[in-house]
């Protein structure tokens, strides 16, 4: 067989699966009789209402030079990590605001950082294509410096995204801009398995961000410059189990909705979408409306503890906090007093649901917390 | 969510709010302190515009009178500002004070305080007005609150009142956004207080009278100096950013103070009251700030309980105090060490630097072992704390920031530094504080402060070392270890002890000789040499390694971005920067790992060539059997075996050698299998490599396209290459391949070498050997349409941009699956990173790589391959025949004409794209003088573009039209 037959073999198959794709999705559209607003509206159901003192700012986390990339809170303590371009990571003690480490990175371009289930360790990923394990109770050398505890290497591209598997402290799953994603283990730094590349059917370019369904932590979804949003199982390492085509542009952050069944995802189209991973299909659009052209993008979302709050940064500073029953905005984090003056570029729910964290490139971050009597939802 | 709950128990939060009064100047009398009666309570006239949302609604809150058993009223009312009209403001109790410090028939009206109890519950709703609008009206108020008490410090009375007022509105108002109210319970609306007292004023401001008297404070004060407390916290929030000058951050209120020190009648508790800052306010604008004092001498600042034997945590810079239950809500996250949250950004108190980094025992039991060690790193080593280079004169000049490093970083640096004035004797070391004798011996020959003065020790012997003026120990110690100091002479004295009388030739002697001297200069308590004082050639290689702490490094670090399409040589350009600068440009392990590399690409080369030989074997094969067929035909259809050999046949054993080589290679994990393997079949690879076979198929390297164009030059010592004991050489590394590309992205940390003879000619010169420049290569994969990492270098100074010469008739397949020319591919990417938000206004250079082997190929195939370079239509008809001589110097060969065009090719592209001069360079990239000049000369751009901010703006409009015209 000659190159030409297998290139003209190759376009003709390309285009076949474009036409499937779109019938497909022609499909899913005359299927969608409704989504979740509407059908929340039909049950005449009331959004919730959020008084500006609900949620306040409770704590300014000041301390980096730099823009802050990513956060993540530790699973049982009320610790922060927090990474950041001025090339640190800094954990800090989220009740009384204080640094217990600042780690000096080797690379200071770091995207991405996790906190161990243990609370025992930090991951950190960035353009230098490594990630980062950081034993927090290992000794200082003799510059002070916290030395790396183990260097998880493999990927070509930069990670972009890491996440502890919950409960297990030796694994983690890290997404990279070389298009696939990787579950490791961290005492061999072996790879266990890859999802997605040259030869398997995946994401075809950057992946930029994955999230673990917490229920069931064999699942789990990326998001990809290529618009979409990849569910894998972590046994099938050769082909997603379900791609979830909708946005327009490149899914910036990805999140589990806390039942397990559902996940969010934020993009540069401006939008936060919720989707249905048993259906595959897009349940709810949350997007606002906007005059002007420049639409600013979706750059980290997280679900408060019951689903029923979304909360979304944006590339111009504001951070909605969605009623996802309803698709409406309850509160503009960004328009409350002492909020970040730059984007908000990270943001996550302590492990209770009792406080917010965004990080900024302000170089701060913030904590906010029911300032109310309310109960949490 | 129990750590969240900002109860106000927790902390005791007091919250006040004040409105801005900008109405016009007040035309009744003012604060008629006589005995309020509420339905003569002045109301409040019209609400600033400017920092309220249109939605507000303005309830009154009744004032409450507070009765004063001295016969003071204090009459204050309160107004506070519901910000939404939609939902109710209600602030269940408000405490308000009358004061009336009525001495003095004048008497004016602060529109500045609001106190609600700390116990009650208040629900405010916030407004929607933005911060901004009141951090430019804080800032108005405390400038002109300064020029105000200016003024009152003059008279002595307080004429202006209504202009002052008005200003005090403004700054209470701006309080209201605070970290703190918002953490308690995010409130936003304001409340209008006025306060009246009267204002007379002593020229004894500066002294704090608080401290040296002692009173107990009732209840009612302290609720009202806690609130202004959490004014005051709050009002500084914004200071950091707005960089003015600490003095401005007087607040106009502090002459209520100075008011109370003068008049000695009044009683401590009134002073107490009604003080709220403890500016220490000189018309010289001194630099210190100080903080507000509103409690009783000894309590803490902010919630004015305890006394002065309860333990408390001080401000470095503002010198408050505070106590154990208020030290983390005022200082924050503390990301300057123990810092009011107002301070942070302020340079500290120099009288407490001696306790930087110093724990107190407080801290140690409020906060972890971590964290406390955190706070005192970032005390000790974050740049706001750190000696303000002007704090220091030496030889009568204050240093600049770059004197005070060089001074702080060399070899024997002067210990403890503290703020003051100093003599260095540059050619001994000596050095002392000015009009004092010397203290110590440093470094010679730093480059830091002005010539020696000759009194600068201040002495009267008439005998001079180096120009100064010595001091009678001196001399005594002088004469003392046998120097002949009659006649008043003047000595030279050489860092090596050495010493000469002046314009004399011979070397009278070593002072530090003598084993006597040093027991002399310890009587005396004179210093003696450091055992570590070296010859000044040591020290400047000591400068290149030495660490350098975080908040020098990143004052003097410089970023050169290195960016390039696959292939331009940016790793080979990064390889050699690390080869030019850095003493040991690889460690032994990333050796080892090269050498890994090195070996595995090796077994790559001999792979494809392998893989070529199977294919020159079966198409000669086929040829065989052509002629074969056409010769004999077979009856049986059996070939004869013997006939199938070709020169590119291999015997059996290599066969097998070669089968799973590929198989491995097709396979995909040659690099996993791969160390193992080296050891095992480095005896085959030598067979295979002398075999004909592979000789042959070698010979049509050319044919194969996978193999890259130094396989050669690895193929050619494949067998050295492939020993377990080869040790690849710097040329070996410069030549390997995906050395660097392992990662996305590589940096290395260098600095220029001092070109060393002449090295301390220039003053400037010295001044680069700090500088240290970070070179940072980044992959060009990955470097696609909405690359979202690239604005991490924004800090970057310049970049780098590296093309290939020799792409220019090369073609790849690009991202669409079209065959492109790999010239224009780059000139894509050049485009691209030209113009990518975060690289606007940033210098580009251009690196035009690989001039030799352009050089070669110029000469074989035409540049118009290239579509862009289609109207290259040299003027060398004439010259032709003669470059063939080789003797003509002055006609430039074809390769330097051809760069020059590509050069004006990418130039024309850049000023198009933005209107800037593009900068040019020619790289051979194998060879490390190139490489240096180019990097040399991004050292010259960055310089350039410093300086250029010096130039008057006309200076500069000069030199742009002239860039543009050479263009």
């Amino acid at each position: 067989m000659s190159v030409a037959e297998l290139k003209d073999r190759h376009v003709a198959a390309t285009e076949t699966v474009n036409a499937l794709r779109e019938r497909l999705k022609q499909k899913r559209l005359s299927l969608l009789d409704t989504d979740v607003a509407g059908y929340a509206i039909s049950k005449s159901r009331t959004s919730v209402s959020f008084g500006p003192t609900d949620l306040v700012c409770c704590r300014t986390l000041q301390g980096h030079t730099g823009k802050v990339y990513s956060l993540d809170w530790t699973p049982e303590k009320n610790r922060i990590v927090s990474a950041s371009q001025d090339g640190r990571l800094i954990v800090w003690n989220a009740l009384t605001s204080q640094k217990t480490h600042a780690i000096k990175l080797p690379c200071a371009w770091v995207m991405t950082c996790a906190f161990s289930p243990s609370g025992q360790s930090v991951a950190c990923g960035g353009l230098d294509s490594v990630c980062s394990i950081f034993n927090l109770n290992s000794p200082m050398d003799k510059d002070g410096n916290l030395p790396m505890s183990k260097m998880l290497s493999g990927h070509k591209g930069y990670v972009s995204s890491c996440q502890y598997v919950p409960d297990e402290e030796t694994r983690l799953i890290t997404s990279s801009g070389d298009h696939t994603c990787v579950l490791w283990d961290i005492t061999t730094g072996l790879r266990i398995s890859l999802f997605g590349g040259e030869f398997q059917s995946g994401h075809t370019a950057d992946v930029l961000s994955v999230s673990i369904n917490g229920s069931n932590s064999r699942m789990f979804v990326s998001g990809s410059c290529d618009a979409t949003a990849c569910l894998w199982d972590t046994r099938v390492a050769s082909r997603a189990v379900r791609t979830f085509h909708g946005h327009e542009g490149d899914v910036n952050t990805v999140k589990f909705f806390p039942d397990g069944n559902r996940f969010g995802t934020g993009s540069d189209d401006g939008t936060c979408r919720l989707f249905d991973i048993r259906t595959g299909h897009q349940l709810q659009v949350y997007h606002q409306q906007n005059n002007d052209n420049d639409v600013p993008h979706v750059t980290s979302i997280a679900f408060s503890i019951s689903g029923r709050l979304l909360f979304a940064g944006y590339s111009n500073g504001d951070c909605y906090v969605w009623d996802t029953l309803l698709a409406t905005v309850v509160l503009n984090l960004g328009s409350l007093q002492n909020s970040h003056e730059a984007r908000i570029s990270c943001l996550g729910l302590s492990a209770d649901g009792s406080a917010l964290c965004t990080g900024s490139w302000d170089a701060n971050l913030k904590i906010w917390a029911f300032g109310g009597h309310r109960t949490v939802i | 969510m129990p750590p969240f709950e900002t109860s106000d128990a927790d902390y005791g939060a007091e919250f006040s709010f004040a409105v801005e009064y900008s109405g016009p100047p007040v035309t009744y009398d003012l604060p008629c302190a006589v005995p309020i009666k509420v339905e003569r309570i002045p109301v409040a006239a019209a609400v600033a515009q400017v920092s309220l949302s249109d939605k507000l609604s303005l309830p009154v809150v009744q004032p409450l009178l507070a009765p004063d058993p001295r016969g003071k009223k204090f009459s204050k009312e309160l107004k506070t500002l519901g910000s939404d009209s939609s939902t109710l403001v209600s602030p269940t109790s408000v405490i308000a004070f009358d004061r009336n410090n009525g001495r003095d028939c004048k008497e004016l009206e602060l529109v500045s305080e609001a106190t609600v109890s700390p116990t009650s519950v208040i629900a405010f709703e916030e407004g929607n007005t933005s911060n901004r609008c009141y951090f430019r009206s804080d800032e108005l108020s405390s400038s002109r609150a300064l020029e105000f008490s200016n003024g009152q410090y003059a008279s002595g009375e307080l004429c202006d009142v209504a202009n002052s007022s008005r200003e005090f509105g403004f700054s209470s108002i701006s309080h209201e956004h605070s970290p703190e109210l918002l953490g308690g319970a995010g409130i936003s609306s304001t409340i209008e207080f006025s306060d009246s007292f009267d204002k007379s004023l002593t020229s004894s401001l500066a002294s704090r009278v608080s401290c040296s008297q002692k009173e107990s404070l009732d209840t009612n004060n302290d609720l009202s100096q806690a609130d202004w407390v959490s004014n005051e916290s709050v009002s500084s929030f914004d200071y950091p950013s707005s960089q003015v000058s600490s003095m401005k951050v007087v607040d106009g209120n502090n002459e209520s103070k100075c008011e109370l020190i003068r008049t000695p009648v009044v009683t401590f508790r009134d002073f107490e009251s009604v003080d709220a800052f403890d500016e220490e306010y000189t018309q010289d604008a001194s630099e210190k700030r100080m903080p507000q004092v509103k409690g009783k001498k000894g309590s803490c600042y902010r919630c004015f309980m305890g006394n002065r034997f309860s333990e408390k945590e001080v401000c470095i810079v503002c010198d408050a105090k505070y106590c154990s239950n208020c030290v983390l809500r005022a200082m924050g996250s503390m990301p300057e060490g123990r810092k009011c949250v107002t301070c942070i950004g302020f340079p500290i108190d120099e009288s407490k630097r001696g306790n930087l980094g110093k724990c107190s025992r407080m801290l140690k039991r409020l906060l972890n072992d971590l964290e406390v060690r955190q706070i005192m790193r970032t005390e000790k080593l974050c740049d706001a704390n750190q000696l303000p280079p002007e704090y220091i004169c030496v030889n009568a000049q204050p240093l600049s920031h770059e004197e005070l490093i060089i001074l702080q970083t060399c070899a024997n640096p002067p210990e403890k530094l503290k703020p003051g004035k100093y003599w260095y004797d540059k050619v001994s070391g000596l050095w002392g504080k000015e009009g004092q004798k010397p203290s110590k011996i440093i470094s010679p020959h730093l480059n830091v402060g002005g010539p020696i003065k000759p009194d600068a020790s201040n002495g009267n012997t008439q005998v001079f070392i180096n120009g100064r003026e010595i001091t009678k120990v001196e001399l005594r110690m002088l004469q003392l270890s046998g120097v002949q100091c009659a006649g008043n002479p003047h000595f030279w004295l050489h860092d090596d002890g050495s010493y000469q009388e002046e314009g004399q030739k011979n070397t009278r002697g070593y002072l530090w000789g003598k084993a006597g001297t040093k027991l002399v200069c310890a009587l005396l308590s004179l210093p003696v040499p450091s055992k570590f004082s070296n010859s000044c050639g040591e020290q400047g290689s000591n400068i290149v390694n030495r660490t350098v702490p975080d908040y020098l490094q990143q004052r003097i670090l410089q970023k050169l971005l290195l960016v390039g399409y696959n292939g331009s040589g940016t790793s080979t350009i990064f390889k050699q920067a690390k080869i030019l600068y850095n003493e040991v440009p690889f460690s032994a392990e990333e050796r080892e790992n090269i050498k890994l590399k090195i070996q595995s690409n090796v077994y790559g080369y001999l792979g494809i060539l392998l893989e070529g030989r199977e294919i020159f074997e079966e198409e000669e094969l086929i040829d065989l059997k052509k002629k074969h067929c056409s010769r004999i035909i077979d009856p049986s259809g059996n070939t004869g075996n013997n006939d199938d050999k070709t020169i590119y046949s291999v015997g059996p054993r290599l066969k097998v050698f070669s089968d799973w080589l590929l198989k491995t290679m097709v396979s995909g994990n040659l690099e996993t299998i791969f160390p193992a393997a080296t050891r095992e079949y480095a005896p085959l690879v030598e067979e295979l490599w002398n075999d004909p076979a592979i000789q042959a198929t070698y010979n049509r390297r050319s044919e194969l396209e996978m193999l890259p164009t130094v396989a050669s030059y690895f193929l050619e010592r494949a067998i050295t290459v492939l020993r377990t004991d080869y040790e690849p050489s710097n040329l070996d590394i410069l030549n390997a391949e995906g050395v660097t590309s392992l990662n996305g992205l590589a940096c290395v940390d260098f600095s220029f070498p001092q070109s060393a003879p002449d090295a301390d000619i220039d003053a400037a010169d010295q001044h680069d050997s700090l500088l240290r420049y970070q070179l940072i290569r980044v992959h060009a994969r990955g470097l696609g349409e909405n690359c979202k990492w690239l604005e991490m270098f924004e800090d970057v100074g310049m970049v780098i941009f590296c093309v290939a010469l020799s792409d220019y008739d090369q073609f790849s397949v690009d991202g669409n699956g079209s065959i492109t020319n790999k010239m224009v591919q780059s000139r894509q990417l050049f485009e691209f990173i030209v113009n990518h938000s975060t690289f606007d206004q940033m210098d580009f250079l251009l690196i035009l790589n690989k001039f030799d082997l352009f050089e070669e190929k110029i000469e074989r195939v035409p540049l118009t391959q290239c579509d862009w370079f289609h109207d290259f239509h040299p003027v060398l008809g004439r010259h032709h025949s003669n470059s063939n001589s080789n003797s003509i110097n002055n006609s430039p060969s074809l390769g330097h004409l051809a760069s020059h065009y590509i050069a004006v090719k990418f130039k024309r592209l850049y000023s198009s794209l933005t209107g800037r001069k593009l900068y040019v360079s020619l790289v051979k990239g194998l060879e490390p003088d190139t490489v240096d000049a180019a990097l040399k000369y991004a050292r010259e751009i960055l310089k350039w573009d410093e300086e250029r901010a010096n130039f008057s703006l006309s200076e500069y409009s000069i030199y742009s039209t002239e860039v543009s015209s050479s263009q």
